[in-house]
């Protein structure tokens, strides 16, 4: 059964497909910070609202998964901003979030060279978020 | 006058000890640009292209182009270009720095150097005056050592300077702008050695050139200098510089290692890596003329056995060369094999891959200790490879053999040394693996000075740092290991990116900026009134010409493969299992170039290009 997106429920069931992974632990060793992806809205896509979403990862485990108001976005170590469109690209892996990023379609506030070092951990977790069955705003009313 | 141009050209015969100016056409520059393209068209026009490259009949050509010299963030750029003593056809090598800006301000679009001087000599054009003087008290100092002393009595002379390398004619040598910048490609520091040119040294005082439209360069200026602040492209360049790369690189596939014979070594590529060079080494970043960017590195080992006092550090080219490329896992030996290269006058990617060569025949027992005069060549013994560099640049021992690059080492060397030689047309390949990106494949058959990443955009595009679906039809994001769609990618960018070494612009900020912002930059500066296809046809004069003076030189389709050893895929990295459809890549490309089956531009596209004296030599 498809999870709405960027719901708490959703933002749940990746937390624990992560957990899941049988790779991401080791992958992810060395990562260090919370990251907030904030989605900007689109009301075409029945994104009515800004979406913040705040994600917890430490040497490997993971911690508060919650969506979220933009104080707290703001608080994240890293901060990666888009438009609901570019982010389904994402997901879907039509869109490399780093390419995404270097052609400005996504803004990152935070350590550059950090992400950069640790673009193994960037790409396995873009990798899990497509396994998890999601129902997107706009494939639904 | 066409805005942006000094106005003039110097032409110096050494021979004689004669210079005098020359002028070109407005039409003519409305064609051709600058940079290389325009020096391509004199060469064809005015020299003999048979001509053996180190002989005094091979012209030096120092080109700039409209663009430098205006202020507009990238333009500081110039072009080296000759016939390559290294792979016998069409070089050309761009550099930033400062020479290209300092060059107008002298009062020239370019320099033609011609013939060769008894004794060595170093060109200065200084205040409008200028002179031909003995060097025979430089000749033999290093690169680091000559540029101090030729700047001694004036920091603000600009200077252009050979090594050892380039003076013992090794046809891998660079020349050294100001000790950081390096037109390294293809050997040309041999050529200027060949004249017994030390150094062309440059101090203006004719101001700025004119521009066509004050007012709109302004304005253009004002975005461009907006997209590059929000540009993070541009931010990770000023944060990490060029070695950015490293650690993206490695997931993809695009790092070589180990003689492009392995993929996935993610702890060696976290050890040389931009961001280690940042924590570690970097005292600054450095910027060349005009560049709000600053991605040059300036570093300082202070600990180990390689020290280094602070200077100018290795680009991602050079970390893989020597590092990856060899299993160094030591930022600290690569750092100082890239200022041994500096010193010298070497290129460090045909001087590592040629190095890289002689570590795996080394393995291979094809060569010895002995031959090697003791030293003990295994992967990642940096210790050697120094001693080595140097014996490259005064081509001691077996430095000898490869200080012509890997293609000249393994062709003397023999049997199947060839087969570990990655390179297209005589040149060495730069250190982007093909079987990660296919596109870059074809571009390295396709590149008109061998297989080369800085003729067209294909590293920006099919790697996704830009996308510029207003310029031509191109998706946001590529598969690297795909063959299908890639030709006509390549083929656009290859006429986008070929005018980068017109203009002349910065690759990085063309890829930071909008196209509409540059094509607008490059008409308020000129008054040309290019629209996008004016600059699109423009790349394709340039690409055709160069093509037909390689097939002038007896290039065809034959030359354009990829090596054996690309054409062997890989079982680990993000490359595993991938190698080029090069079949399916050339068909579409030789349809879309308008190549016929020999590989030669077809009559009818010379005649749109308005390319009839190639024409007429190609179909006589």
């Amino acid at each position: 059964m498809p999870i709405k997106a960027m719901t708490q429920e959703w933002m749940d069931a990746y937390k624990a497909a992560i957990q899941a992974d049988p790779d991401y632990r080791n992958i992810a060793k060395d990562w260090e910070g919370s990251v907030a992806l904030v989605v900007n809205p689109d009301p075409s896509k029945n994104v009515p609202e800004p979406i913040y979403l705040f994600m917890d990862y430490w040497h490997g485990d993971v911690g508060e998964f919650v969506v979220c108001d933009k104080a707290k976005a703001e608080s994240a170590r890293f901060v990666m901003t888009g438009d609901y469109a570019r982010w389904k690209q994402v997901a879907f892996k039509e869109l490399d979030a780093t390419k995404a990023l270097l052609q400005g379609k996504l803004k990152m506030k935070g350590d550059l060279p950090y992400v950069v070092r640790n673009i193994k951990t960037v790409n396995k977790v873009i990798d899990i978020l497509g396994k998890v069955d999601t129902l997107w705003p706009d494939d639904h009313k | 006058m066409a805005g942006g141009y000094a106005g003039k050209f110097l032409r110096v015969d050494l021979s004689k000890g004669s210079w005098d100016d020359f002028t070109i056409a407005d039409d003519v520059l409305r064609q051709y640009i600058g940079g290389s393209c325009l020096a391509a068209k004199l060469f064809l026009e005015r020299y003999p292209i048979e001509a053996d490259p180190l002989s005094p009949e091979n012209p030096l050509m120092i080109m700039t182009g409209p663009m430098v010299g205006s202020g507009f963030p990238g333009t500081s750029r110039f072009s080296v270009c000759a016939k390559s003593p290294q792979t016998g056809i069409w070089a050309e090598s761009a550099c930033g720095g400062t020479f290209g800006p300092e060059l107008k301000r002298a009062g020239y679009d370019g320099i033609v150097i011609e013939g060769r001087s008894e004794k060595p000599v170093v060109l200065s054009i200084i205040d409008s005056k200028i002179a031909l003087s003995d060097a025979s008290s430089l000749w033999g100092k290093d690169i680091y050592e000559a540029t101090d002393e030729l700047k001694a009595a004036d920091r603000s002379i600009k200077a252009l300077v050979i090594g050892p390398a380039g003076e013992n004619l090794a046809r891998i040598a660079a020349i050294g702008n100001d000790k950081g910048h390096f037109s390294g490609r293809a050997g040309l520091g041999a050529v200027m050695g060949s004249k017994n040119l030390k150094a062309v040294l440059v101090k203006g005082n004719a101001g700025k050139a004119p521009k066509a439209d004050d007012d709109a360069f302004k304005t253009a200026m004002k975005a461009a200098m907006q997209e590059i602040k929000e540009s993070a492209l541009a931010e990770g360049l000023h944060m990490m510089g060029s070695d950015a790369n490293m650690d993206l690189g490695m997931v993809t596939g695009d790092v070589p290692v180990k003689n492009w014979t392995s993929g996935g070594e993610f702890d060696l590529a976290n050890s040389l890596s931009g961001p280690t060079m940042r924590e570690k080494y970097l005292t600054k970043a450095h910027a060349c003329t005009n560049c709000p960017i600053a991605c040059k590195r300036v570093v300082k080992v202070e600990d180990g056995p390689y020290t280094a006092e602070e200077g100018p550090g290795p680009e991602y080219e050079t970390c893989a060369v020597f590092g990856t490329m060899l299993m160094n896992p030591d930022l600290t030996a690569v750092i100082k094999a890239n200022e041994l290269c500096n010193r010298y006058g070497m290129d460090t990617i045909s001087c590592g891959s040629a190095v890289a060569l002689a570590m795996e025949l080394f393995e291979k027992g094809t060569v010895t200790k002995e031959q090697l005069d003791g030293l003990d060549l295994s992967w990642g013994r940096m210790d050697s490879v120094l001693e080595l560099v140097k014996k490259m640049a005064y081509r001691q021992g077996f430095g000898d053999i490869l200080a012509d690059g890997a293609v000249h080492a393994a062709r003397r060397i023999g049997g199947d040394a060839i087969d570990a030689v990655v390179h297209v047309k005589g040149l060495e390949a730069p250190m982007h693996d093909p079987r990660g990106f296919h596109g870059m494949g074809l571009a390295y058959m396709m590149s008109n000075r061998g297989a080369c990443h800085l003729q067209h955009f294909v590293l920006a595009t099919e790697q996704g740092m830009a996308s510029w679906p207003q310029l031509f039809d191109m998706k946001d994001d590529y598969q690297g290991t795909t063959s299908e769609g890639k030709a006509a990618l390549v083929y656009n960018s290859e006429n986008y990116g070929i005018l980068a070494n017109s203009l002349a612009i910065c690759h990085y900020v063309a890829y930071s900026i909008k196209p509409e912002t540059l094509r607008d930059a490059f008409n308020a500066v000129t008054g040309f009134g290019f629209t996008f296809t004016d600059l699109l046809s423009t790349g394709m004069r340039d690409w055709t010409l160069k093509r037909g003076f390689n097939n002038l030189l007896g290039i065809s389709k034959k030359d354009d493969i990829l090596p054996k050893r690309i054409m062997t895929a890989l079982d680990t990295g993000g490359a595993a299992g991938s190698v080029p459809d090069v079949d399916l890549l050339l068909k579409e490309y030789y349809e879309l170039r308008g190549l016929d089956e020999r590989g030669f531009p077809k009559a009818e596209i010379l005649a749109v290009l308005g390319l009839d004296d190639l024409k007429a030599r190609l179909y006589q």
